[in-house]
């Protein structure tokens, strides 16, 4: 034994074999730390992309609707009395009825009032606004036989998708067996055909599934996060200012630091309540509206960008403060012309994650009425409206089956909306970054 | 000392918090002159340097007592301002520290927040002259527009001289101007303080003994937060008067 530690003590330390043990020992150690780091990686790369993958796939359906190809008989009571339709016309004559009636023709077993109002549940209700998109420029003549392409019904869409099995028994199906059969003779006279579902991005909410869109939501979100980005901006970026560079360092300050980090902790339901309680009940603005929206995650954002435009401010080197003030900036002046600018990337990307947080929050909202059924599209931010992220919700709770599908789609056009945003804040950190 | 004293310090001390960082500075720096400070780490010469444009004021907690007196005004007065005396005393840092901007905006800054160019071409000349001044005209003459933090260390640092002189000072201070840069570089700088010596007052502080000795004229050892001695360069490094000044200068402490 003394011996052995004697010939170590001959040999270099790092020639011995105790060391080279040792030594593989440590090498191992990185190794496997490596491959846990790669693991946990890939482990979240998976879940994501399985998340992804999932929502997408579910999603396709609602990107595509089925058209049915109607000869359409324009009687008596649906033509013009000048040969081309008045606004009066337009709006008061049954389109709908027509459209029935024009298809029940292609089925000559349809007697009963019962079938014929089986027939009309397999076009849309939205076939009559097909019509009359057709009709208002045309000059159509009593007696004439237009071929006109009409959206189905969702069910008659989900069994033309695939999505409602047709081998089923007919009490567990809801497409009925006389359905079924419609469908399948108007498939093999090739009448029934796929087309992009405009619907989904030119409507606003809807009961029907096949003419529910996102459109109304959509610009709700712009219009909400235009009013946060409003607010929030000027008025997180001048704390962050005051607090970092002009405010002294004192109890007070301390308090107030400490506070707006509590801010950013608080429950977003917490602002909705505030929101109401101030916003409306308080100040009486428009219940349900963008503006009352918009300043709810505005206060919800602030200390999210008055934190990060303080980590853009601090991150400035001081060299560059000094050399401003060694040939005679003010303090306005180094702040102004040098700090911010460069801060400015820093700001932004604060600034984008902040809005990109609350364009997806639900929370808020739901205590100011914008977690609402609204059919119109949002002309300015006293307009009633909902958001993206509501719009989901509310989708997802409707008894529908193609409601499934609409809803992923939605999820699908949210994310795309935060990437967008997101890849917006990494552009310009990448565009404006600045080295010293 | 005929000649009248361009910065004039009487008793002045300086504190960080509870601590107190220099104890009762005089000294009189004339014009026309590089006046080194010297003495170990931590004992105030930095301190000291800052005091005469007021850079002490922007860091927290720190106040200065006493009186410095620059040509009979005292830069401590209440109604004095700041900005007017930083451009009245430029600076020059231990890192070059030029802005993210263009080699002309960065000399061009001093004048332009000063409004004292009335045109274009006249702030083009003051460039000009600052950048032939600070003897970098010649390198980047051609490449105005391009950054500053482009250039080589040795550059920046004169592109920095260059911003402090474009505001006409009458004084600039140098915190270790070359202590980042390599001996090459450092000689071109310390050739250039030689030359600006005959427009402005320099003080600088330098941790190299042996560039005290080749560029001051005068030399100020302090010593924990004391001046110690104050004297000619020549004399201090030949005959100093103090025991410490020699132990630091001979390298036995420091």
């Amino acid at each position: 034994m003394n011996n052995s530690l004697e010939q170590e003590d001959e040999m270099k330390f790092a020639a011995t074999e105790r060391y080279r043990a040792h030594l593989r020992k440590r090498h191992a150690a990185e190794r496997r730390f490596k491959f846990y780091g790669r693991l946990a990686v890939a482990t979240a790369l998976l879940i994501l992309a399985t998340l992804l993958t999932s929502i997408t796939y579910s999603s396709l359906p609602a990107f595509t609707h089925h058209n049915v190809l109607v000869d359409l008989e324009f009687t008596a009571e649906a033509s013009a009395a000048s040969g081309v339709y008045s606004a009066e016309e337009l709006n008061d004559m049954n389109w709908s009825g027509l459209a029935n009636k024009s298809l029940a023709k292609h089925f000559p077993d349809v007697e009963s009032r019962r079938d014929r109002r089986a027939v009309a549940s397999l076009l849309s209700m939205g076939a009559g606004d097909n019509i009359v998109e057709y009709v208002q420029s045309k000059s159509i003549r009593q007696g004439d036989v237009v071929e006109l392409k009409l959206p189905v019904s969702d069910d008659f869409d989900l069994l033309v998708k695939g999505l409602i099995d047709r081998n089923l028994p007919e009490s567990d199906r809801i497409v009925s067996d006389q359905k079924l059969a419609w469908i399948e003779t108007l498939e093999s006279e090739g009448r029934v055909s796929s087309q992009f579902a405009y619907a989904l991005f030119q409507n606003g909410d809807s009961r029907e599934p096949e003419m529910a869109g996102i459109k109304g939501a959509f610009v709700g979100t712009l219009w909400t996060m235009f009013i946060t980005l409003l607010f929030s901006l000027p008025i997180g970026v001048m704390a962050a200012i005051y607090l970092q560079e002009i405010a002294p360092k004192n109890r007070l300050t301390d308090i107030v630091e400490v506070n707006i980090n509590n801010l950013a902790a608080v429950p977003s339901i917490v602002f909705g309540l505030l929101g109401l309680a101030v916003f409306i009940n308080f100040f009486h603005l428009p219940r349900s509206a963008p503006l009352v929206g918009g300043l709810v995650l505005a206060l919800m954002t602030l200390p999210t960008i008055i934190i990060a435009t303080r980590a853009a401010l601090a991150s400035v080197p001081p060299s560059i403060r000094e050399a401003a003030l060694g040939v005679g900036a003010s303090r306005f002046q180094v702040i102004f012309h040098h700090v911010l600018p460069l801060a400015l990337p820093g700001i932004l990307t604060g600034t984008i994650i902040g809005l990109a947080q609350a364009a997806g929050e639900t929370a808020p909202l739901l205590m100011i009425g914008m977690m609402a059924f609204i059919v119109d599209t949002p002309m300015d931010v006293t307009d009633k409206a909902t958001v993206l992220p509501a719009q989901i919700y509310m989708w997802a709770n409707n008894p529908e089956r193609a409601f499934v599908a609409r809803t992923s789609a939605g999820i699908v056009i949210l994310l795309s909306f935060l990437i967008t945003m997101n890849a917006a804040a990494i552009y310009l950190r990448k565009r404006y970054e600045r080295r010293w | 000392m005929e000649e009248k004293p361009k910065i004039t310090a009487r008793d002045v001390n300086v504190f960080y918090g509870d601590n107190q960082a220099l104890f009762g500075v005089g000294i009189d720096i004339p014009a026309n002159n590089v006046t080194a400070l010297i003495g170990p780490s931590g004992c105030g010469k930095s301190t000291f340097l800052r005091c005469i444009n007021r850079m002490n004021d922007v860091i927290e907690g720190c106040s200065v007592r006493g009186n410095i007196h620059i040509d009979d005004a005292n830069i401590y007065d209440a109604h004095l301002d700041v900005v007017e005396l930083r451009a009245r005393v430029g600076m020059v840092f231990q890192k070059p520290n030029p802005f993210p901007k263009s080699i002309y905006d960065n000399v061009a800054y001093g004048p332009r927040i000063h409004g004292q160019a009335t045109s274009k071409a006249d702030l083009d000349n003051i460039v000009e002259k600052s950048l032939r001044r600070a003897g970098l005209w010649e390198e980047v003459k051609d490449r105005l527009a391009a950054i500053g933090s482009g250039l080589s260390g040795g550059q920046q640092q004169r592109l920095c001289i260059a911003r402090a002189i474009a505001v006409s000072p009458d004084v600039i201070l140098m915190d270790e101007p070359c202590s980042a840069l390599d001996p090459i570089a450092t000689a071109i700088i310390e050739d250039l303080i030689e030359e600006l010596r005959n427009k402005y007052t320099i003080v600088m502080v330098t941790h190299s003994m042996q560039q005290a000795a080749r560029v001051s004229q005068k030399t100020a050892y302090f010593h924990l937060g004391k001046l110690v001695e104050f004297g000619n360069t020549s004399d201090i490094f030949t005959r100093p008067q103090f025991e410490q000044t020699e132990a630091y200068i001979s390298g036995k402490i420091g």
